[in-house]
């Protein structure tokens, strides 16, 4: 009864992003592998879905308007509920200050763009579960 | 990803691509202002990022140097020029083809032209332009693929890691586990595993890492993507490379064996040793053709000084422990083989306990020191395969989220959901048991218990209504509650109703409990208007009975005006448990011995003179409940019968038996539902002998004592 | 005709309780047990005999005699426990029922099951499922799923105080 697809159905993550047709595309893609997912457009709009205490992963892109990736990262940190969730950040940076920055942010890992969906969800399931 | 996707991505992209227009329009009457260069950069990097997975990787290629190029912007190391502009505005319109997928020769050719000048803008500001693996995306993806894969057929090596993450690592959600699935990614692993810190149970913290690993590891990669890998954790944790083989060392099964051999629990091992391991079997001829390793490779950190004492221990401490710590660190397994498993155990544990039985017969010294570890392990076991079933209440959350969420939705409520303590821990088949029931409870407070928005706000409650679902550990129970903040049970609706239904006299004063309990009958329902929700009766009597046929019990708690709580209580273990054998006349019953605090041999003399049921133990005033009349057993009782004192709740209640027998662990089994009603037994377990002994459920002797003598 | 007759006849198991004969449809019926010893379960139903150890697992055992009405009997080399899988509450469960003693095993064809006469019958008609009439002597055709049910049932015998009346179930001062 318990299988596979049950527990990940029972996660839900919260990715955070700006440009509508990669949340779309990135929501479609985790529902099909039976995530409830919770969309953010900026980091200022994320936070507002913080109070939900049911956030197993977040993922967000680090460059965005009003309130970008890190300190979206930093509140995330900071908040009642979600001092642990995993975080990942999307980004095309592959230089190391970029990832070192977010880490000390407290991210947990990153995925880096342009990803293909697979590799979006294995990388996901690894942190999960 | 389908075609919907890369058309909305293209409307996006011009969207984007004007705003970037605009903004570069902006940038050209201020070069200062930061922020247009920032939104010039985000647009990149969101064309770059999202291009390809849309299928559109000329513009994510092409628009990766335009980013780099706006990096350099961004850091004031390229500053804000007309050239600058022209050659962004160039390109802006080389994308705006590329969107409108008419590509042809001509494209391709401007866009490898444009992409030249952005990177000699670059270099013209006397910047390296950085050819690193990961950014150099100009290559088409299938050739750099290529020749990954070459790279790695070309120059294998085999590696040490130590791994010892910091025990704060777990706080920032970072799961070691995944880091070693992120090696073994990158070649084939061979883990070994050090989980002797791990504390007892009781202490345990499980936000604390107490494990660490050592890692051999076959890779084509080098020594920097192996950092790369714990870049996010190198500050807290240490880790140590050390590149023990110039090929894939790990294929030979002499140097596994070895190298199992070095393995202590707790302890490092020594790479020196491993090294020699490995140089030794890589000479010898016809083994493996490979040049010797290259011994200047960096050792991260200093421990070599500890390495000739440490020898000696290894050459001792060649343990079998070894083999149970290699490779895979956790399997899936289908939740049939666990029950099937569980299933042995429970019959392994009869038939030990006939084992028992025979050696105490036989008194043979031998015979009863193997059956005293047979039970022993089979005590393991069952323990260790308990472990295994538990499963976290969060398994359930989501169907009820959904629930909650589309049936506000149809009532017209508006609720919010919140969970507590979803990571409490239940045996896997009482959480499956525990679906329906709390369907039927959510809906209850959904339909019934939540006000609708116009009530809430006339009462001048929050519009919004709040369900939560609670799950927390008390005592040898677990209790997992529906809490609402709604409109609550009317005890007097309750009452009339009964009245009116001749369940109750018209007279009659039952208490509030009493009830409310009437709610548990078949067929009682109080909604006043019947929904296609719930509101026919049926429900809280099968929530009732579904959840008495797991041994557990159902309670509210009700304000009126305020809301409603209610909660299902269950026993923490199933199937087995450790019990305490005692006898009353010729019965045999088992208790938890869980919830024993103490026994105490009295003269029967001494009960039957006490006053009220209460005799002094230990300078305490306690209660006892005496079990051959409560049981209605006849018979003569002994002269000294025995109290055992057991725990309930804050309280401590004796019952009084004939004698104790010894401890025994007891398969419980279900007695079936034509004795739902008893109040005495939670199930009945079948002795060594093969006769029946039925495990007493203290818990509900002692409330049903109280409430009968109140 | 033939096939149609054949697929209108049903095994039936006879037993005795007293002077009467009951038969209940092989389809429920599991085993046939000489009585083991049985453990009592205090503070349950007066019908609930007990539990007995049933092939390793716990079977509740219901006192046939009890649920009649009948007075209470020793133990003969006949008695026996018949063990039913029924179906109560959408869930199949296993029951053993005391019985004197085992009769037959009866092949009758639907026809020759008669409706019980309403007045005049003994039991409650919602427990008997007809009557069939072999060399002279009734058997009382039961409908084992109401009989050996595991929810307090009404009694199966009618007396003239109680009639249709439900009794009062425990749970009610609990």
């Amino acid at each position: 009864m318990i299988n596979n697809n049950i527990k990940d159905m029972a996660k839900t993550i919260m990715f955070v992003e700006d440009s509508e047709s990669v949340r779309e595309a990135v929501k479609f893609t985790l529902e099909k592998a039976g995530y409830n997912v919770i969309l953010g457009t900026d980091g200022s709009d994320a936070l507002k879905y913080l109070e939900n205490p049911d956030i197993d992963l977040v993922l967000t892109d680090l460059y965005m308007p009003n309130m970008d990736g890190i300190g979206l990262i930093k509140e995330i940190r900071k908040s009642k509920n979600h001092k642990h969730v995993p975080i990942l950040f999307l980004t095309t940076e592959t230089h190391k200050h970029k990832k070192i920055e977010a880490r000390e942010a407290g991210a947990t890992g990153w995925i880096v763009k342009p990803f293909v969906p697979e590799k979006l969800i294995t990388t996901i399931r690894k942190v999960l579960r | 990803m389908n075609d919907h996707f890369q058309e909305k991505f293209i409307e996006e992209a011009k969207e984007l691509v004007s705003g970037l227009e605009e903004a570069l329009l902006l940038l050209e009457d201020n070069p200062d202002d930061t922020k247009h260069i920032e939104e010039v950069f985000r647009v990149m990097h969101t064309l770059k990022g999202s291009g390809a997975m849309f299928g559109m990787n000329e513009i994510s290629e092409f628009t990766h140097n335009l980013e780099s190029l706006y990096v350099f912007v961004k850091e004031q190391q390229i500053p804000v020029t007309k050239q600058l502009l022209d050659l962004t505005l160039d390109s802006v319109d080389h994308i705006k083809v590329l969107l409108s997928q008419k590509i042809d020769k001509g494209t391709l050719s401007n866009g490898l032209e444009l992409s030249g000048k952005i990177l000699q803008h670059i270099k013209n500001a006397g910047i390296e332009v950085l050819q690193d693996s990961e950014s150099s995306d100009i290559l088409p993806d299938k050739v750099r693929e290529q020749d990954k894969i070459i790279d790695q057929q070309k120059s294998v090596a085999t590696f040490y890691i130590l791994f010892k993450p910091g025990k704060e690592i777990l706080r920032d959600g970072t799961n070691p586990l995944y880091l070693l699935d992120e090696l073994s990614t990158m070649g084939s692993t061979y883990i070994f595993r050090h989980s002797d810190n791990v504390p007892t149970f009781r202490k345990i913290d499980p936000a604390l890492c107490y494990t660490f690993w050592e890692i051999l590891m076959a890779t084509g990669n080098v020594i920097d993507d192996i950092h790369d890998v714990f870049l996010f954790v190198e500050d807290v944790s240490t880790i140590e490379i050390l590149k023990i083989a110039d090929c894939n060392i790990l294929d030979n099964s002499d140097f596994i064996r070895k190298a199992e051999s070095l393995f202590v629990e707790g302890e490092a091992m020594s790479k020196a040793i491993l090294k020699n391991i490995s140089e030794e079997l890589i000479v010898l001829p016809g083994k493996l053709q490979s040049k010797p390793v290259d011994k200047a490779v960096i050792p991260v950190s200093e421990t070599g000084k500890k390495d000739n004492h440490k020898k000696e221990n290894i050459t001792i401490k060649q343990q079998p422990e070894a083999y149970e710590n290699r490779g895979i660190s956790s399997i899936r397994v289908s939740s049939d083989k666990i029950d099937n498993l569980m299933n042995n155990i429970s019959e392994l544990v009869i038939v030990q306990a006939r084992l028992s039985l025979l050696a105490d017969k036989m008194n043979q010294p031998d015979l009863s020191q193997i059956s005293e570890s047979v039970e022993k392990l089979s005590r393991q076991l069952r323990d260790n395969v308990f472990n295994i079933s538990l499963v976290p209440v969060k398994n359930l959350v989501a169907r009820y989220k959904r629930l909650v969420r589309d049936l506000s939705k149809e009532l017209g409520k508006e609720i919010d959901f919140f969970t507590e303590g979803t990571e409490t821990a239940l045996d896997k088949n009482i959480i499956e048991s525990l679906t329906d029931p709390l369907l039927h409870i959510f809906r209850n407070s959904i339909d019934h218990g939540i006000e609708d928005i116009e009530t809430r706000e006339k009462i001048g409650k929050p519009e919004k209504g709040k369900i939560t679902l609670k799950a927390y550990y008390s005592g040898s129970e677990v209790h997992i509650a529906v809490e609402d903040d709604g409109g609550g049970i009317d005890i007097n609706k309750i009452k009339e109703k009964a009245v009116n239904k001749g369940i109750i006299k018209a007279g009659a004063s039952p208490g509030e409990k009493e009830i409310l309990n009437l709610i548990f009958l078949p067929g009682f329902s109080t909604a006043s208007k019947v929904t296609g929700v719930s509101g026919r009766g049926v429900g809280m009597d099968v929530v009732m009975r579904k959840i008495k046929d797991i041994r557990g019990n159902v309670e509210i708690d009700t304000e009126v005006g305020k809301g409603t709580t209610i909660t299902i209580k269950l026993p923490l273990t199933l199937s087995i448990i450790d019990g305490l054998l005692v006898s009353v006349a010729d019965s045999l019953y088992v208790l938890p011995i869980s919830v024993v605090d103490k026994i105490f041999p009295v003269k029967h003399k001494e009960l039957q003179d006490s006053f009220n049921n209460i005799i002094v133990l230990d300078g305490g005033q306690i209660l006892f409940i005496y079990l051959r009349s409560e049981f209605v057993i006849g018979g003569e009782a002994p002269v000294y019968e025995q109290v055992v004192v057991v725990r309930h709740g804050e309280q401590k209640v004796g019952l009084v038996v004939d004698a104790v027998i010894r401890e025994y662990q007891a398969v419980l089994k279900p007695v079936g539902s034509h004795y739902k009603d008893q109040d005495f037994f939670s199930g009945a377990t079948i002795l060594g002998d093969g006769s029946i002994a039925l495990i007493l459920d203290t818990n509900r002797i002692v409330s049903k004592f109280t409430n009968d003598n109140q | 005709m033939d096939e149609k007759q054949k697929a209108n006849q049903n095994s039936y198991l006879t037993f005795r309780l007293g002077k009467e004969l009951f038969a209940a449809d092989v389809r429920y019926v599991l085993h046939i047990l000489p009585v083991p010893e049985i453990t009592e379960v205090p503070n349950s139903t007066d019908y609930m005999k007990g539990v007995i150890n049933h092939g390793g697992k716990v079977l509740p055992v219901v006192d046939t005699r009890v649920k009649f009405n009948m007075p209470q009997v020793e133990k003969t080399k006949n008695t026996c426990i018949i063990v039913v899988e029924i179906n109560s509450n959408n869930d199949t469960i296993n029951v053993g029922a005391v019985v004197d003693s085992v009769h037959d095993v009866l092949e009758i064809s639907d026809e020759q099951i008669q409706p019980q006469p309403g007045i005049g019958s003994k039991y409650q008609s919602e427990f008997i499922d007809g009557m069939i009439k072999e060399k002279d002597e009734f058997i009382i055709l039961l409908n084992m799923n109401k009989v050996f049910s595991a929810e307090e049932v009404d009694t199966i015998v009618k007396t003239p105080e109680t009639g249709n009346q439900k009794p009062e179930t425990k749970n009610q001062e609990s």
